[in-house]
């Protein structure tokens, strides 16, 4: 289960940050979130120990912690996508795909002429666009 | 699925805009009126090159982002390709259209029976109202390579009419 989707800008400033669990853990999903900006820098700042992933911009697993699993994506814009979930093996292309959905429905939110460049994103229909597949993601990954 | 977009809508939207905004808004002022397009053209630049950056690999370096610049960016917007790119290797590249779409229906007004001093005036007056229009395709550009995380400035040149040039000079 995916539990935290965020979007962070290229100053490392978050646009959007995003939990789908119940129980009141927001501000540990935030920290984890947080810790794997430096793992990002790391990975995109010394491509040779990452070898293959070379600028691609699905960056994999970035890092495990005890219960969960953080993923991440940089655009050509230099905006991160980081994704936080629960499950214990998820497939490659699952995720490719999830990112690839989600760097479309971003597009399409900061393409708003009422959104400024830089600034939150606080599009409703980008949060009911996200929620979708997320939830989309949950299915694919049980049948 | 791609969706079309009336050309001949665009051009009367940019051409009505830079005239709003050089006629009636700043009119006295047109240094702030280009600022204003350019500014316009920025935003417009931002979000386009993050739509077309979509589905491929970081770029490396800014080579590479300029030559994404001058082919897919640039047949995206404008149907066809930059026909000539120069570079200094020092940060500054002159991006050459030599039919650039948003000058060719442009006209200038040579047939002006006045005295002579007056018809430089009026072709000074053509240049400059030409050069307005460029402001937003300079905008572009810059907002196109600072979300790609090249901050530049960029400057246009006209040398006869639909072919005109635009020069990036990089900072830092």
């Amino acid at each position: 289960m995916i539990v935290c989707v965020s979007v962070v800008g290229h100053q490392n400033n978050p646009l959007y940050l995003q939990s789908f669990t119940e129980e009141d853990d927001a501000l540990k999903l935030h920290h984890v979130v947080h810790c794997s900006l430096d793992v990002i820098d790391e990975r995109v700042n010394n491509p040779k120990k990452t070898g293959s992933t070379l600028n691609e911009t699905f960056l994999g697993l970035l890092y495990p912690t005890e219960n969960y699993k953080v993923y991440g994506y940089l655009t050509n814009t230099k905006v991160k996508f980081i994704l936080v979930t629960t499950d214990v093996d998820v497939r490659d292309a699952d995720m490719r795909n999830f990112f690839r959905r989600f760097h479309s429905a971003y597009v399409d939110a900061v393409s708003n002429p009422f959104h400024v460049p830089g600034k939150k994103i606080t599009s409703r229909s980008f949060a009911e666009r996200v929620s979708t597949i997320v939830k989309s993601f949950g299915l694919g990954g049980a049948v | 699925m791609g969706r079309e977009v009336s050309e001949s809508c665009v051009d009367n939207l940019i051409i009505e805009m830079v005239s709003a905004y050089c006629n009636r808004f700043y009119e006295s002022k047109p240094d702030l009126a280009a600022r204003r397009i350019e500014a316009i053209g920025y935003q417009v630049g931002l979000q386009l090159s993050e739509r077309y950056t979509m589905e491929r690999p970081r770029f490396t370096d800014h080579l590479e982002a300029i030559k994404f610049i001058c082919k897919d960016f640039w047949s995206e917007v404008f149907k066809k390709q930059i026909d000539n790119l120069k570079t200094n290797h020092r940060g500054t590249f002159v991006l050459q259209d030599n039919r650039f779409r948003w000058l060719t229906r442009m006209s200038v007004d040579t047939n002006q029976t006045n005295t002579d001093s007056s018809l430089d005036t009026a072709e000074n007056k053509e240049t400059q109202s030409a050069s307005m229009h460029l402001y937003f395709p300079c905008g572009i550009i810059r907002g196109a390579l600072t979300s790609l995380g090249i901050p530049c400035a960029v400057s246009a040149d006209m040398s006869n009419l639909p072919a005109c040039s635009f020069v990036v000079r990089i900072k830092g």
